[in-house]
């Protein structure tokens, strides 16, 4: 009699077989569940096969319907059929770790990639990407963003050490091909748009958030694009001024507080001290406002 | 082991009354029409995240009594649970105080791939201890008690020593949850396994059921000509479990009574007509149970 556990195993290979994805193999593939198959109770072994592959096509149906909800724009590109393929393929090798279904997928734009049926399409793998990116966005937390107000009250010195935490609906992607304008003309099923994009490789830097509408996929210039990814990646002012010198970069910083794309700041130690500060939004301002230093957003315009 | 009391409020509790299944379909259509049905009930993990679906769930919650009802969390899994699972659930439970919380006699999770259906499970003394201890697991950590719904089944083992209505019933009596007594699973599973429905359902400890559910299913030929219900939750409530129904509410009284459509969704009005008959049903009960008392 095998225990839970040994039982459960065989089960699992059983549904997870690559070669039974497709439906039933007979009785031979069987020989893995060993103790339900000794044991069970009326029915031949036969009949216990189709029995698991009616559980087969449930999880398989499942998973195929979390991969059609988080990429419907590939879906469109490739046709029902050919996605079901791909997906059935994906999930053989790559599992969901939990049951929330929102997070399975992360593999499948890189499974694209390298799908031999999909090479022509080039662009199909940042398509997905960026079907991802807003499949994550659009499940994030809600967070109320730092004001400038706030930033403000610390007063002009402490800027340059100050560090930034991203909403957690947002997201940066750079992608080979124009993946923004393909997706959104696939999805608005706009034909004119489709025919008008020109696939030639390139890089766009997008930024992808939640705003009043919904969502928003909007394109960046390169230099707005990697002094944005240096901020949210928790870099200091002063470091990712040095990263990405740009004269619009106050002007950057100013929109992505005003849109509340910051949800906590930290202050680090200035650029000469070994060991970083501890955050305190309360700690008062060592200057009073006033002046805005020239890298530092003051009244610019929204 | 008993958890610690119930529903926080009397807005969170569930009446026993007819409620509806919320599927995403339905969101914005609920939010905007507030139609006349006593409660919802929601799957869980399709809230574990945020944005505008935990948005419209909050906007559900201000309107109606709300249960969650899981899916994913695996009681019947031989390895331990999933701590992440758990700790969404409760952050979600926290954020919504829903007036019920269940789960499924079942497993779904193994070397830490979830598989994605509700697997059957052995019914031994081995897979007894390992239900009992992940409800009590999950009642401490909530706080709570959570109801153990019975599962549809298309596989027995022949290594079970256990009827599944002994199981759920000693499951409840070790941990004090309560019963979510699902009237379509018991004529499915009884329908493929040749059990009869009227034992099964005489089987569950009266004071232990808390909530039905009435959901459809369909038949299917298999290929070797067997024929089988499945459990798909994607149709009307049968005849025949309507009529097992009112056998369970003769033996259970009036219970919050739920109506499942999960597959093909149909349109809000059909699921309102489905409640409202469960809502006649649960009103007879009540008259008789008047009608005895004067």
């Amino acid at each position: 009699m095998p225990s839970l556990l040994e039982l459960q195993r065989q089960m699992q290979a059983q549904l997870w077989r690559p070669a039974g994805l497709d439906g039933v193999d007979g009785v031979d593939g069987l020989d893995g569940l060993h103790g339900a198959r000794a044991s069970l109770a009326p029915g031949a072994s036969l009949e216990l096969a189709l029995r698991i592959g009616i559980y087969r096509n449930t999880c398989i149906g499942t998973l195929v319907n979390a991969l059609r909800l988080s990429f419907p724009a590939v879906r469109r590109l490739v046709g029902a059929d050919f996605f079901e393929a791909a997906a059935r393929s994906f999930i053989e090798q790559s599992v969901p770790r939990s049951a929330y279904l929102d997070e399975y997928g992360a593999d499948f734009p890189a499974f694209l990639a390298a799908f031999p049926p999909a090479a022509t399409l080039v662009y199909l793998s940042d398509v997905a990407q960026l079907e991802w990116a807003v499949s994550r966005v659009l499940h994030a937390d809600d967070a109320a963003g730092v004001s400038l107000a706030q930033l403000s009250a610390l007063g002009e010195a402490a800027w340059p050490a100050m560090s930034f935490v991203p909403h957690p609906a947002l997201s940066l992607l750079q992608s080979q091909h124009p993946a923004d304008l393909i997706w959104r003309a696939v999805l608005e099923q706009d034909e004119a748009a489709m025919a008008s994009i020109d696939p030639a490789p390139g890089t766009v830097y997008l930024l992808i958030e939640r705003d009043t509408s919904g969502l928003a996929v909007r394109r960046l210039a390169a230099a707005a694009w990697h002094f944005t990814s240096a901020l949210c990646a928790g870099r200091p002012l002063y470091a990712a001024l040095g990263d990405v010198p740009d004269e619009q970069n106050h002007a950057i910083l100013a929109e992505h507080l005003a849109r509340g794309r910051f949800i906590q700041f930290r202050l680090n130690d200035p650029p000469s001290a070994a060991c970083e500060a501890p955050h305190s939004p309360e700690r008062p301002a060592a200057h009073s406002p006033g002046r805005s230093p020239e890298h530092l957003p003051g009244d610019a315009p929204l | 082991m008993s958890p610690a009391g119930t529903a926080r409020g009397e807005d969170s509790l569930i009446p026993a009354a007819a409620g509806i299944g919320l599927r995403f379909a339905h969101h914005a259509e609920v939010v905007e029409t507030r139609p006349a049905v006593a409660w919802f009930e929601v799957h869980a993990e399709n809230y574990f995240g945020g944005g505008s679906v935990r948005r419209y769930l909050h906007a559900v919650r201000r309107d109606y009594p709300l249960s969650l009802h899981g899916v994913g969390l695996s009681l019947g899994s031989a390895e331990p649970l999933d701590c992440r699972h758990l700790s969404r659930l409760a952050e979600l439970v926290r954020a919504v105080e829903p007036g019920l919380i269940s789960e499924h006699l079942s497993w779904s999770v193994v070397g830490g791939q979830y598989l994605g259906d509700l697997l059957p499970l052995p019914l031994t003394q081995e897979a007894l201890a390992v239900v009992c201890r992940h409800v009590d697991q999950t009642q401490a950590l909530l706080k709570r008690r959570i109801l153990v719904e019975n599962p549809s089944t298309y596989l027995q083992f022949g290594h079970s020593t256990i009827p599944e209505w002994e199981f759920m019933a000693a499951v409840a009596a070790r941990t004090g949850c309560g019963i979510l007594c699902d009237v379509n699973n018991i004529f499915v599973s009884a329908s493929n396994h040749g059990w009869d429905p009227i034992v099964y359902l005489d089987g569950l400890p009266r004071q232990a059921v808390a909530e039905i559910h009435l959901a459809g299913h369909a038949l299917v030929t298999l290929d070797n000509g067997s024929v089988l219900r499945i459990d798909n939750h994607g149709s009307p409530v049968a005849r025949e479990v309507w009529a097992l129904y009112e056998e369970a509410l003769r033996r259970f009284g009036a219970q919050p009574t739920l109506i499942e459509w999960d597959t093909d969704i149909a349109p809000l009005a059909v699921l309102l007509a489905e409640a409202a008959r469960a809502a006649a049903c649960l009103e007879r009960v009540r008259e008789t149970a008047h009608a005895f008392a004067a």
